[in-house]
């Protein structure tokens, strides 16, 4: 019996190192967007007068860095959202066309797509923004958009192989037999089926874009088409920028990813793990 | 009885390839992301290796001692980052697989590190280190009276910093990936080495890492892969700095785009192939063979 | 309804042939078995029927059309496959409309069908579940039902009462056999299992290897196997088959003369069959066993009894004496015994 206490104390034990490193340069965040500027740059672990004061600059845009918040808080949401519609569409197409048709050469463009997921996208940035220079897409959120789903495309069609493969091949066969067109099997039978994988593989591909900074940094440049993200690194340009107005834009920029994290916790969990690499 | 005397009709030569609607819908549905591929994975590869046709530019990489410097950091990086944050994934993957219902609190409290983008983050961390203002310092200070170290001037603590970064950032997915394996495990397995009276660590040497080890592996060759990409975690802790001292071949392209020098810029990312080709090469290889075995 | 017809059909996976050569006419109405054991061809035929595999040569007609290059939506077919391969996404009544809906029928004319089949098939009260909810018996009616709804000209049917247990599987035999006579649809039903065949054919084909080994009713089969593989194969307990010689009227095996009305020619090797009931038990038998095991079946028993260092297997009527050790005799109804050539397996 005693024994069984131990361990749990032992559990808990463990559990509190654990919070600590997860939360503290999260709860800074939180720390610096509630302080004012002297008691952000005093090192208390605690504001002596918390203040919302801060997210009253950033709503009304009172500062130099923040003079277009909310247009880029929108460019943020409208591309998150147009990769993640985008990058569905083409990965369950592809998906599809590899795993229930068969399509001839289908191995290898899963193959070139693997291919394209490894390597590492700090890599592929400059030749993009090349490319896209060549392209006349610069400073265009489209250039943004079709890169990042460029770069969540393999592995969404990955997921979606994998969790297509285990659906029963008798259930195209039947739906032959009753009749079926190849769209409406891709419509009324595998989509609907698909549903908890697209779940995770959309809200992968919003996420990738909405937290992306270094692309979002070559390819845009104007004030009024950049991303939230590159705005906020905007802020380190000079040495005496308002920190805590920083964080606090940092903070609101963290809400939707945490939020959407939370409340879809359980589908990306399983959807992630699931296409994860095999042993 | 038997046969009924239908109709002859003579036997016509088999079927000939043609190409049914499902064969074109096939290549219908799978267009969108060939097209995709081409216009911006295979031309700018190609137009980026186009760009580092010149020797001149290697020679100059390799006469920078700013690039010498950067690969040692990427190695280090890779080789201690990525065991230290396996070896922490492993045990806390034990961890979190006891069930309790607080500790699936914590684990969903464990992944927000994860989930959050790396701006805030990774900014909130550089300035909780710095030497001034920053909260280390300052509880330095309370308890001790002395002042802290100037923490990301100095390139070593600079790099392993980035290196803490790093880990903090990505050791949540990780856990959960060994997580799911340790979950793969069946529960009979453990009890059977409970009847025979194993210790906590003979179960995890007999039971637990034989059925982990394959995943635990090709795991931390792709991690290696995607920390070489790591882009974030330096650019946006040190920049690179102090005096350029704490670069990694990901960051350093943006410091020659930076400058203007777009060619030692290709330069370098094809410098780095050499090291995420092989990895890459062995990721490919054990991910088909776990398809083909299904 | 309709008649389906095989012309000298042939199958090759890549460059392994599966099927020889199948000639077969299935008549407008009728309920044809293919039976064999595991890796026959009877399912490839099926699915070749369906349009589901390419065939290698050869031709498949329904109702005197060629459909070898129709797609399977087009050959006014329907299939139940041996998984029932239901759409979980769909409630009972969705799957059985599913058919129509992709024809763009009104909606009232589907409902109006499903509720029909619903109705033959006492599937009513489970129109809005859906198939995790239902038993494997139900979910199969449901598959039986999507086939229906279709009104095709051909029922195919792959194996698909394999997955049920025992009891299950008895009745749903019946319940399919008496859907046959009262739609009188032309049926192609594929099974391993013998006892299913007897039982639902009109007519049998017995396959083996890629080539049909007899083609004929039931009984016909039963009676007079045409080689040796159909008269082991079909009947249970199996034929009771060993070595022996032909000579002076009689086969000489197994130490012993075992008579039979069937000839040979003198010194010929045949193989001597006899099925298990036709083993009577008599004190005037000039055979004898002795019994190893007594299977008392209630209204049967069944004994395995050894003559020489053979196996046999004894159907008795009612109940029987015997005790494991006995000697019996045995006296073998000449009429019923069947001769095969030991070469070549025919019946002789």
């Amino acid at each position: 019996m005693k024994k069984k206490y131990l361990n749990e104390a032992f559990l808990l034990l463990m559990a509190v190192p654990i919070l600590l490193w997860s939360l503290l340069p999260i709860y800074h965040i939180f720390l610096f967007s509630i302080s004012s500027k002297d008691s952000a740059f005093s090192g208390a672990l605690w504001p002596d007068l918390p203040t919302l004061r801060n997210f009253s600059y950033i709503w009304k845009q009172q500062h130099f860095y923040l003079y277009h918040f909310w247009v880029q808080i929108w460019n943020s949401l409208w591309i998150a959202v147009a990769v993640g519609a985008l990058t569905l569409a083409v990965a369950s197409c592809a998906a599809f066309a590899i795993s229930r048709l068969k399509v001839r050469g289908g191995r290898t463009v899963m193959n070139l797509a693997l291919f394209t997921y490894f390597i590492p996208a700090a890599f592929l940035a400059i030749p993009m923004y090349k490319a896209m220079g060549n392209y006349g897409l610069l400073n265009n959120r489209w250039s943004l958009v079709l890169a990042m789903v460029t770069l969540a495309s393999p592995y969404a069609i990955w997921v979606l192989k994998q969790a297509s493969d285990k659906l029963p091949w008798e259930l195209d066969e039947a739906a032959r037999i009753d009749g079926a067109t190849p769209l409406q099997l891709f419509r009324l039978v595998y989509l609907p089926l698909m549903t908890p994988s697209m779940v995770a593989i959309g809200t992968y591909a919003l996420l990738l874009a909405w937290n992306e900074y270094l692309y979002g940094y070559l390819l845009l440049s104007h004030e009024r088409t950049i991303t939230l993200a590159v705005a906020l690194g905007h802020f380190t340009a000079a040495d005496d920028s308002p920190w805590e107005l920083l964080m606090a834009t940092g903070l609101v920029y963290a809400l939707p990813p945490a939020a959407i994290y939370y409340a879809f916790r359980r589908y990306m969990v399983s959807g992630l793990t699931s296409g994860a690499v095999k042993s | 009885m038997s046969a009924i005397a239908l109709p002859q009709t003579s036997p016509l030569p088999p079927a000939q390839r043609r190409m049914t609607s499902w064969q074109v819908w096939g290549l219908i549905l799978i267009a969108p992301y060939v097209l995709v591929f081409l216009a911006f994975v295979l031309y700018p590869v190609g137009y980026g290796l186009w760009l580092a046709r010149h020797p001149e530019s290697y020679v100059k990489l390799f006469n920078d001692p700013i690039f010498f410097r950067t690969v040692v950091n990427t190695i280090f990086f890779i080789l201690v980052a990525v065991n230290l944050k396996f070896l922490l994934a492993l045990w806390l993957s034990g961890f979190f697989t006891h069930e309790r219902v607080w500790i699936r609190w914590v684990s969903v409290l464990f992944l927000l590190p994860w989930a959050v983008p790396s701006i805030p983050t990774i900014f909130s961390i550089r300035f909780m280190f710095n030497p001034e203002w920053g909260v280390i310092n300052s509880v330095i200070f309370r308890l001790t009276g002395l002042d802290g170290p100037n923490w990301l001037n100095d390139p070593h603590i600079g790099l392993s910093l980035a290196m803490v970064t790093h880990i903090w950032k990505s050791l949540p997915f990780w856990t959960l990936i060994l997580i799911s394996g340790r979950l793969a495990i069946p529960k009979e397995q453990y009890e059977a080495a409970s009847v025979d009276g194993a210790t906590v660590w003979q179960k995890f040497k007999y039971v637990t890492w034989p059925s982990i080890r394959t995943l635990y592996l090709s795991s931390t060759i792709l991690s290696m892969i995607f920390t070489l990409g790591d882009f974030n975690s330096v650019y946006l802790l040190t920049g690179g700095g102090p005096a350029d001292l704490t670069h990694v071949l990901a960051t350093l392209g943006i410091r020659y785009i930076r400058l203007d020098q777009v060619d030692m810029a290709m330069a370098t990312i094809v410098c780095a192939l050499p090291f995420v080709l092989p990895l890459v090469y062995f990721m490919m290889k054990s991910l088909s063979k776990s398809d083909t075995e299904r | 309804m309709a008649s389906v017809s095989f012309s000298d059909v042939k199958k090759s996976f890549g460059a392994t042939p599966v099927l020889h050569g199948i000639s077969l006419d299935i008549l407008d109405g009728e309920f044809m078995v293919l039976v064999g054991p595991s890796g026959c061809g009877k399912s490839t035929l099926l699915r070749m029927l369906a349009g589901l595999e390419e065939i290698s040569a050869g031709n498949i007609a329904i109702d005197t059309r060629v459909v070898n290059d129709v797609e399977s939506k087009d050959r006014d077919i329907a299939m139940v496959f041996q998984s029932y391969a239901l759409y979980p996404h769909m409630t009972v009544g969705e799957n059985m409309g599913f058919s129509l809906r992709l024809r763009n029928d009104a909606k009232d004319l589907i409902a109006q069908r499903v509720a029909q089949t619903a109705k033959i098939l006492n599937l009513g009260p489970y129109l809005e579940r859906y198939p995790r909810e239902l038993s494997g018996g139900q979910r199969q009616r449901v598959a039986m039902g999507r086939a229906i709804v279709r009104d095709p000209k051909v029922f195919l049917f792959d194996e698909p009462l394999s997955n049920l247990d025992a009891k299950l599987r008895v009745a749903m035999r019946a319940e399919i056999k008496a859907l046959h006579q009262r739609l009188k649809t032309t049926t192609v039903y594929v099974t391993h299992d013998q006892v299913e065949a007897m039982t639902m054919a009109d007519r049998i084909a017995v396959m083996n290897e890629g080539r049909i080994e007899q083609l004929g009713e039931p009984l016909e089969l039963y009676d007079r196997p045409a080689n040796l593989f159909v008269a082991q194969f079909i009947g249970s307990p199996a034929m009771n088959v060993f070595d022996g010689i032909f000579r002076g009227g009689a086969v000489e095996a197994l130490g012993t003369r075992w008579p039979s009305n069937a000839k040979a020619a003198e010194g010929q090797k045949v193989k001597y069959g006899v099925r298990p009931e036709h083993l009577g038990i008599s004190a005037q038998g000039a055979i004898t066993a002795e019994v190893v095991v007594v299977e008392p079946m209630g209204a049967e028993t069944e004994l395995v009894v050894k003559v020489a260092d053979a196996s046999l297997v004894v159907t008795a009527h009612g109940r029987s004496n015997a005790k494991p050790g006995d000697a019996i005799k045995l006296a073998p109804d000449a009429a019923s015994v069947h001769l095969f050539d030991a070469a070549s397996g025919l019946r002789l």
